[in-house]
Formats: C-alpha cells, sequence, structure tokens
C-alpha cells in the first residue's frame, strides 16, 4: 500500500472518531460538564471563557444563554438516584431539604431539553409555591395525574430530564456543589 | 507493520484536533443559529417583551417557566446600543449580555442595582460613545442581550408586564 494512502487514510479515520467522540460526549447529557452530586450534574465557571471546552459546549448545546454562577446555579439530572434512567413509564418523588440560595425551582424537560406538552401547562414547582412550614423537608411528585400538593405533569412515556435551578446561590453552595445534600429522586411504581 | 506507526501518530494527533475542534466550535455555531432565529422572529436592536413559555412556544433550549424573558438580540455593525432596564419591585430580575460565543460580557440583578434601573451602552472597542455613558465593551458586533425576571406564579405576568415592558434597546443615536 502507498505511504500517502496510508496516511489519508489514517488522517480521515482520526477525524471520523474524533468528531464522534465529541458528539457522543455531548449526547451523553450533562456527564461532559464534570461535577456528579448522586444524580445530579453540574459544571464551573459556566458562562465564561474559563470554563472548560466541554462544559461550554454542553452549555450551549442544552442551556444556552445560561447565567454564571453568581447569579444562577443548574444541576440536570437523567437519572434517578440509583442510577436508573428516567422515564414517563414510571412516577417519581422528588424529596428534599432546604436549599442554600434565594429561590429555586425544578423543571421537567425532554431529552432534548424543551418543555413537554401537557393539558395542564404544569412544567416545574418552584420554591414560592413550598409553604415555610415544608421548607427544610418538602417533596414534589412527577406523575401523569396530580397526586399531591406539588407536582409535576409527565403527560407520556418518554424518558426525560430534571433540572434544579438555583438563584443567587450561596457561597457554600457554590463551593460544595459536588457534596452539598441535594434532593433524591425516588422511583414509584412503573407501568410495563 | 512499522509502515504504519506513522500514520496511526497522525490519526491519534488528527482524533484529538478534531474532538477538541467540534467541542470548542459548538458555542459559536450554536449561538450564530440562535440569534438568527431571535431576529427573524423579533427583529434586531429592540426588545422583545415575550409571554411566559409555554411547551408549545419555545424559541431556546431549556427555557424556564418559572420567568419572564425580554430579549434583544443586537448587531453593533452600524452603531452602539442603547439599552435601559428598568426595575420590577419586590421580584428578582437581571440583565445579562452574552457575546457571539456565549461569554457573559455583563450580568447584574436586582440585587446589584438596589431596585435602580441599569442603563449601559453596548460598543465594541472602536466605537465612540458619550463620556457619561457606561459602556460594556463587546468583544465584536453581534451578542444578545437578556432580561430574567421571577414570576411567583403566571397570573402576575399583567403586573409584571406594566414594568418591564419599559426597558428598551435601541441604537445610539449620534
Amino acid at each position: 500500500m502507498r505511504t500517502g494512502f496510508r496516511y489519508g487514510i489514517m488522517l480521515v479515520v482520526g477525524l471520523v472518531l474524533g468528531t464522534g467522540a465529541a458528539a457522543l460526549q455531548l449526547k451523553q447529557s450533562f456527564a461532559a460538564m464534570g461535577i456528579e452530586n448522586g444524580p445530579w450534574r453540574t459544571g464551573e465557571k459556566v458562562g465564561t471563557a474559563d470554563a472548560s471546552v466541554a462544559t461550554r459546549a454542553t452549555v450551549a448545546l442544552r442551556g444556552l444563554l445560561a447565567l454564571p454562577e453568581r447569579e444562577a446555579i443548574y444541576f440536570n439530572a437523567s437519572t434517578d438516584s440509583q442510577g436508573r434512567e428516567l422515564s414517563g413509564k414510571c412516577r417519581y418523588r422528588v424529596a428534599g431539604g432546604a436549599i442554600n440560595a434565594r429561590w429555586w425551582s425544578l423543571t421537567l424537560y425532554d431529552k432534548a431539553g424543551y418543555l413537554i406538552p401537557n393539558p395542564a401547562s404544569v412544567y416545574s414547582v418552584g420554591s414560592a409555591a413550598i409553604p415555610p412550614e415544608e421548607k427544610a423537608n418538602w417533596t414534589v411528585d412527577i406523575a401523569r395525574q396530580r397526586t399531591g400538593a406539588h407536582w409535576i405533569a409527565m403527560p407520556d412515556d418518554q424518558p426525560f430530564e430534571l433540572t434544579l435551578r438555583a438563584y443567587h446561590p450561596s457561597r457554600d453552595l457554590l463551593a460544595r456543589r459536588g457534596s452539598v445534600p441535594l434532593p433524591r429522586i425516588e422511583r414509584g411504581e412503573c407501568d410495563a | 507493520m512499522s509502515r504504519w506507526i506513522g500514520p496511526i501518530v497522525v490519526a491519534v494527533i488528527a482524533a484529538l484536533a478534531a474532538w477538541y475542534g467540534t467541542l470548542a466550535a459548538a458555542p459559536s455555531v450554536i449561538m450564530d443559529r440562535a440569534w438568527m432565529r431571535l431576529a427573524d422572529q423579533a427583529g434586531y436592536n429592540r426588545m422583545a417583551h415575550t409571554p411566559p413559555v409555554v411547551a408549545e412556544r419555545q424559541t431556546i433550549v431549556r427555557p424556564s417557566p418559572d420567568l419572564a424573558y425580554s430579549i434583544c438580540a443586537f448587531d453593533l455593525t452600524q452603531a452602539p446600543l442603547e439599552v435601559m432596564i428598568a426595575p420590577v419591585p419586590d421580584h428578582y430580575w437581571s440583565l445579562t449580555v452574552f457575546d457571539s460565543v456565549t461569554d457573559v460580557a455583563f450580568v447584574e440583578s436586582d440585587r446589584d442595582t438596589g431596585g435602580k434601573p441599569i442603563r449601559l451602552v453596548l460598543a465594541t472597542a472602536d466605537q465612540a460613545v458619550p463620556k457619561a455613558a457606561r459602556k460594556v465593551v463587546m468583544p465584536d458586533a453581534k451578542g444578545v442581550a437578556l432580561i430574567r425576571v421571577l414570576l411567583n406564579n403566571r397570573a402576575e405576568i399583567g403586573a409584571v408586564d406594566a414594568y418591564r415592558k419599559k426597558s428598551f434597546c435601541r441604537p445610539l443615536k449620534s
């Protein structure tokens, strides 16, 4: 085999593999952002040139126009607390305590990062809806029909993702974003 | 086999370069497409005060249904841009200015301003602005200015609109 042909072939193979690896990395939800905390994934230095190239690409693809962390920190989950993919075939309960921020919200998206149409137009629950006596111990249900006081609609069987936004996070939350207690995502009954 | 050592090294270098290049290029490519979409829908160098997001009407990925967004896609090619953000009392609100590669050039919220308005002029380094203006230097001509206002519930959008619709962006008059 001619030398030039060998180099040409391997150059193309390398380019395809590199591009494919980048695409696969971005497809693997938020894992590319690097910081894990239970089922939640987040990154550092969002919105700045100092963020890693993987974080910048992931945010552009999955959370374009995100705020920098002095304003908000974003945690994203595509699995429950036992590592099983979130699925519309199952019911879930998200259970958490106080989140050290000015306010927070929990929002459900499809795998592409868009709100899912549902008859009730209920896509999220925010801390403003949690009464003071529940702030330290709250639950949000995810199901077809409303099952409790705090509920997010999941109208069909598709896989989904959750985003937890904490606005004006405390210094402690920013410093311990990989270890601070975050809401648990517990799976309930599933349809066959 | 030794004839393949050189080509394999080339493949590894090419793979690393392609991996890095793909990730590095993603923000500018995605932002460019988003800018075009925003400009097509609402024009540019003007503030569009969009209604609360619903699933049937989503322009940008991962929108928050708890926020009211006002968006100004801007192009500084012809002139600097004057931006004024009117405060919304007793609500979280913020202004974020993104450059063409998604980096934040400016961000402030009600916590920073103490409830006062934000007045800025966005300009490239070579554009002159009035001395009294608060100039934010943009690395290139295109970007997006985004206002977020927290809605305690979606029914209060009418009351919030009365304040946020005073906010504007417009080319600076020479």
